[in-house]
């Protein structure tokens, strides 16, 4: 690494130092609401635990959004929507899953079309525990992903971007196509 | 060389010209049609260097001539248009039914308009404006429709009669054809400049397509050849600013009306004008927004802003004459160069209906950023020509406080950003639509004319002042008060407008932004499919470009309103019905009928004998 | 040469101040609002985090228009900023023109939809229609009812109409002499804020935040720029217009502590007027956009010809 280069890259991790201060305190979701851990997202959005105070809201489209919200189970199709809402993302972005469905099925664990281990296709930063998870729960989780962010260890985007060849060979492995042309005949 | 330029060598130049381009079209079309792009830039180059011989006049045979400040000033407007849009007319040729024909009536169009602006007298007036229309009429049919001519012809005729009627009455009263002396006479006799007024006006108000005479100019305008509605929007119709002009500021009508009823600071005839005015700035506005087909559009945002140029002619005050002349002005630039974008989209696609088209913008960049600075102008936003011309209308409307019609103007003024964002909207941006791919870039050739048009829109937009001072002498010569200055200040009744420093602060805030847009991290460029779709998969262009009943909620609010073509129809079935028993009982055959007229004759002649 | 430069000066100190104010009161207001649904809500700095945010994230383009756009918008809005009277302090005397706000700020506007239907998102179209129709219904109450100010008051520079009504207290101002018009003129604001009921073009459930759905990074970062100035030339407009500019609240000898309550005055009122229409906005729903055009053209618009045939022919509020 030249000097020159060198010069570059500590500036910019100066720069990202600051920037992560402001992107640890607004975090705009995405909520991608297939599963039933959503239903407690309102609670956590209203005037019981508020989350404007920590800097979170919900954002209409993926482009507009810090962070992804997949609550609970995904299935082949859904998981599909979710790569390309997540593939729409501007950097930095982060993704939080909700509840065991992300992590091993949870109770569909024996389902076929359902996706056992979401970790597999997308880089998940924050796992949130319980089936559903209690809002303190998620607003515990939604505190972790902020702390992260100002530790900088919320690299799941960086992580994709690398790992990309992986995840896509996962991902084509289990939908046999990524973008599908006409889904009624999948 | 010994010849001095005069107006009579050039009208006679442009018409030894449309013989020529004539003849050479029947052998090569081509050179034909470049004999229309070299006369009318000869023509401007010599109309130009007449400015130092103002008020000198020229004879013809036994047409007279005289070069007045405003006469020079719609000649030159009117010469500029024609001179750039007739680039297009090489690439036309091909397409023309009468290439030949088309060449020839177009430089008669220009010779007729040049005329009118010129002549001493009426007769003269009304032979170069006969000229016009008859060069007009002829060309409208090589386009998409033969009806449109018909439509166009009967509303000129309508004008051209009324104002015959006008001139003859006139010259009964005060025995002269002259142009000024006959109008300084009228304004001393209320009922004679009443007559003028109200005839040659709607001579003028048929030209510009006001309310309630604007239908023709949809139909003309969307039916012509491509390269002849930047002609009509852009230069002839501008031609009926003149007449108005004529009766409403040279008469003066201020003066003539004095002893009239006086309606918010002008008599009752002029206000009515204006109502008309405001009118069809409402009509128009609602009509434009409406239209699918591009050239439609344009045309009716035409009706819209020839309302607002009658408004400013027949409100008589330094400011809104003012205003009128650079609307004239800016809207003939921007009109033009809209029309043009149209042709060159048309020359590449085939097509005007906007709901076909999108996303030209990757194909035809600079196309769109002609179209893009005259809608600008034409809309009214600084830093280009329009917003001057609006801003000096809004002002005097203000000082006499009119609160209809300001409102009407201010409506079609925002009612102006709904009908111009749409063709940028659905034809150069959103989705572009696959059979669209191989689209080139417009022809070089069509870039120069266009590119001159906007650089001017922008000129002026940002040093106004080079042509309010040919307008402010104009006033003067008319014998009002002109215009007033302070550096590149323009001073209206309750406020001045800096346009200059306007842009220079718009630049200020450009640079900024710009420097907040390049410190920040660069952009991951992506396809313009890669769109929110709610994470829906949509492989159709088409499905993601929204052009079809573009303000549909605004067009049902008003979709039941009169329409005034049904007005039309109904007078147009009468007429035919009286013509019908006109040639049932003159022009039959049948020998009852002749028998019948031959009993009446006889019974006529020995009667008349026995008395 | 060096007064232009003088003035430019002021007019970049006031377009920061905007800036700066702007923001922090959408903050305070975005408190305000959690407390009135009783929730805590954010800090009052939150926008400022939001928009630093935006700008420090790589976003997407999809083509030259779309940033082009973007930059003439914010360029557009500032400019209007620049041109703006503050305090009493006008950085360009004589030509702070009404109809300079009106169509200066319609280059950033239309800086805006070209940039946001340049994305290619059928909604972004759609928004910008929405927004484009909404315009038609209120501005043209607004320019009515100021049509009939400028007539009555003889002047249409901002900072003229703002002295005239300093000249004797509370009486003078045209909330005051013009009723009528000041309940058009909140009524246009409400529409040209977007603020609820007539928050038509961004409806973020119905078309996923209309021309903004593209957007993310530093061109919505520099959008929300946009927007606060947007919101600070709206609201000043309102205040100078029609609740007398800066007056003081203190009146005594010392001119500097007049002075500065001018300025309190000043930021009381726009404080005032801004947390109201929020407020206003949090208690009502959205009308649909054909009904936002119909009700302009029935009560607002018929309020302002009253309101100015009353200036006109009677001459009352002058």
């Amino acid at each position: 690494m030249s000097k020159k280069e060198r010069a570059v890259a500590k500036r910019k991790k100066k720069w990202d130092g600051i920037s992560n201060f402001f992107r640890a305190n607004s975090i705009w979701m995405l909520m991608y609401c297939t599963g039933c851990c959503a239903i407690e997202l309102p609670q956590a959005m209203t005037s019981k635990y508020d989350m404007e105070r920590l800097g979170m809201g919900p954002m209409a489209t993926p482009r507009q959004a810090d962070v992804i919200l997949v609550t609970g189970y995904l299935s082949v199709k859904t998981l599909r929507r979710v790569i390309y809402a997540y593939e729409q993302m501007g950097e930095p972005k982060y993704l939080v899953a909700f509840g065991p469905c992300t992590i091993n099925g949870g109770i569909y664990y024996d389902a076929h079309p359902v996706i056992k281990s979401l970790d597999q296709y997308l880089p998940i930063d924050v796992y949130i525990a319980g089936c559903m998870p209690k809002p303190e729960a998620v607003m515990n989780g939604f505190q972790d992903l902020i702390d992260m962010i100002k530790r900088k260890e919320a690299n799941g985007w960086r992580k994709y971007q690398e790992n990309k060849e992986w995840y896509r060979e996962n991902q084509i492995h289990a939908l046999g196509e990524l973008r599908i042309k006409d889904e009624f005949h999948e | 060389m010994g010849i001095s330029i005069g107006v009579g060598t050039i009208i006679v130049g442009l018409l030894i010209s449309a013989v020529l381009a004539y003849v050479l079209t029947k052998i090569n079309k081509t050179t034909g049609a470049w004999v229309t792009v070299l006369a009318p830039f000869l023509a401007l180059a010599a109309v130009f260097l007449l400015r130092d011989s103002i008020g000198t006049t020229y004879s013809l045979f036994f047409l007279e001539f005289e070069l007045t400040e405003y006469g020079w000033f719609f000649s030159m407007i009117m010469l500029l248009v024609f001179a750039c849009v007739s680039f297009f007319n090489v690439y036309w040729m091909k397409k023309m039914v009468h290439p030949a024909a088309y060449n020839m009536l177009y430089l008669l169009a220009l010779t007729g308009t040049l005329g009118a602006f010129m002549a001493k007298d009426f007769i003269g007036l009304f032979i170069f404006w006969e000229m016009i229309v008859w060069s007009s009429m002829f060309i409208i049919p090589f386009g998409k429709s033969r009806k449109a001519s018909v439509v166009y012809y009967a509303f000129s005729a309508l004008g051209s009669l009324a104002m015959l009627y006008g001139i003859f009455y006139l010259y009964n009263a005060f025995g002269s054809f002259n142009i000024q002396e006959v109008l300084k006479l009228a304004a001393t006799d209320t009922t004679a400049a009443l007559v003028a007024f109200i005839t040659i006006g709607i001579a003028g108000m048929v030209k510009l397509g006001v309310f309630p005479f604007h239908l023709w100019l949809p139909r003309a305008h969307g039916n012509a050849p491509d390269t002849f509605s930047p002609i009509l929007s852009g230069g002839l119709v501008k031609a009926g600013g003149f007449a108005v002009f004529l009766i409403a500021v040279v008469m003066p009508s201020y003066e003539a009306f004095a002893t009239q009823l006086q309606f918010m600071g002008v008599s009752i005839t002029s206000y009515i004008f204006i109502l008309f005015g405001a009118v069809s700035i409402v009509v128009g506005t609602l009509m434009a927004i409406k239209q699918d087909d591009f050239k439609k559009l344009i045309a009716y945002s035409s009706v819209a802003n020839a309302g607002y140029i009658i408004i400013g002619l027949a409100m008589t005050d330094a400011l809104s004459v003012g205003g009128a002349f650079m609307h004239i002005f800016a809207h003939a630039l921007a009109s033009a160069a809209a029309f043009l974008a149209v042709a060159a989209v048309s020359h590449r696609t085939g097509t005007t209906k906007m709901s076909e088209l999108g996303g030209l913008i990757h194909r035809m960049p600079l196309t769109y950023l002609v179209y893009l600075i005259a809608i600008i102008s034409m809309a009214g936003i600084p830093p280009m020509a329009g917003f001057i011309s609006k801003w000096m209308l809004f002002q005097s409307m203000i000082d006499n406080g009119m609160v209809f019609v300001a409102t009407a103007a201010f409506f079609g003024s925002i009612g102006s950003f709904l009908y111009v964002f749409r063709p940028l909207s659905a034809v150069f941006l959103g989705q572009l639509s696959p059979k669209h791919y191989k689209v080139k870039k417009a022809p070089v050739l069509m870039m120069i004319p266009m590119i001159i048009l906007s650089g001017l829109t922008v000129l002026f937009g940002i040093f106004p002042n080079i042509v309010l001072r040919i307008v402010s002498r104009i006033q003067t010569s008319v014998g009002m008060e002109g215009l007033q200055f302070d550096g590149t200040k323009i001073i209206g009744s309750n406020g001045s407008l800096d346009p200059t420093l306007i842009v220079v602060i718009f630049g200020i805030g450009f640079m900024i932004a710009l420097v907040i847009f390049l410190l920040h991290p660069k952009s991951r460029k992506v396809e313009l499919m890669d769109t929110y779709t709610a994470s829906e998969f949509i492989y159709t262009p088409e499905l993601l470009h929204y052009s079809h009943s573009f303000y549909a909620p605004f067009e049902r609010l008003y979709k039941n309103a009169p329409d005034t073509s049904k007005w039309y129809k109904a007078i147009l079935k009468k007429v035919s019905e009286i013509g019908g028993f006109v040639s049932y009982a003159f022009f039959s055959s049948k020998p009852r009928i002749v028998v019948f007229w031959i009993v009446i004759a006889m019974v006529a002649l020995l009667w008349g004998g026995s008395v | 040469m060096i007064t232009i430069i003088i003035s430019i000066l002021i007019a970049l100190g006031i377009l920061v101040f905007a800036f700066l104010w702007q923001t922090t009161l959408s903050g305070i207001t975005r408190k305000i609002v959690g407390r009135y649904q009783k929730r805590y809500g954010p800090r009052f700095y939150q926008n400022f985090r939001d928009i630093f945010k935006a700008l420090s994230k790589r976003g997407i383009t999809h083509g030259w228009v779309y940033s082009f756009g973007v930059i003439m918008a914010v360029g557009g809005i500032m400019a209007t900023v620049m041109f703006l009277p503050l305090f009493g302090i006008v950085p360009f005397p004589g030509v702070d023109n009404f109809f300079i706000y009106v169509y200066l700020f319609a280059v950033g506007m239309l800086g805006m939809a070209m940039s946001a239907v340049g994305s290619g998102n059928p909604l972004a179209g759609i928004g910008v229609m929405r927004a484009l129709t909404q315009m038609v219904g209120y501005e043209v109450p607004f320019m009515i009812v100021v049509l009939a100010m400028i007539y009555g008051h003889g002047t249409s520079s901002l900072s003229e109409l703002a002295a005239i009504q300093q000249t004797s207290g509370f009486l003078s101002w045209n909330l005051v002499k013009m009723p009528i018009g000041t309940i058009v003129g909140f009524i246009c604001l409400l529409g040209m804020l977007g603020k609820k009921p007539f928050e038509t073009f961004i409806a973020p459930a119905e078309i996923a935040s209309g021309p903004m759905v593209e957007y993310g990074g530093k061109q919505l970062g520099m959008l929300m720029i946009m927007h606060e100035l947007a919101t600070f030339i709206e609201i000043s407009l309102f205040v100078n217009l029609f609740l007398g500019g800066a007056t003081p609240i203190v009146f005594g000898e010392t001119t500097v502590l007049v002075g500065l309550s001018s300025v309190v005055g000043f930021l009381l009122k726009y404080s005032i007027v801004y947390i109201v229409s929020a407020l206003i906005s949090n208690a009502l729903g959205r009308f649909k956009i054909d009904q936002v055009i119909k009700y302009f053209y029935k009560v607002p618009i018929v309020l302002a010809i009253i309101q100015a045939l009353i200036v006109v022919f009677l001459g009352w509020g002058v």
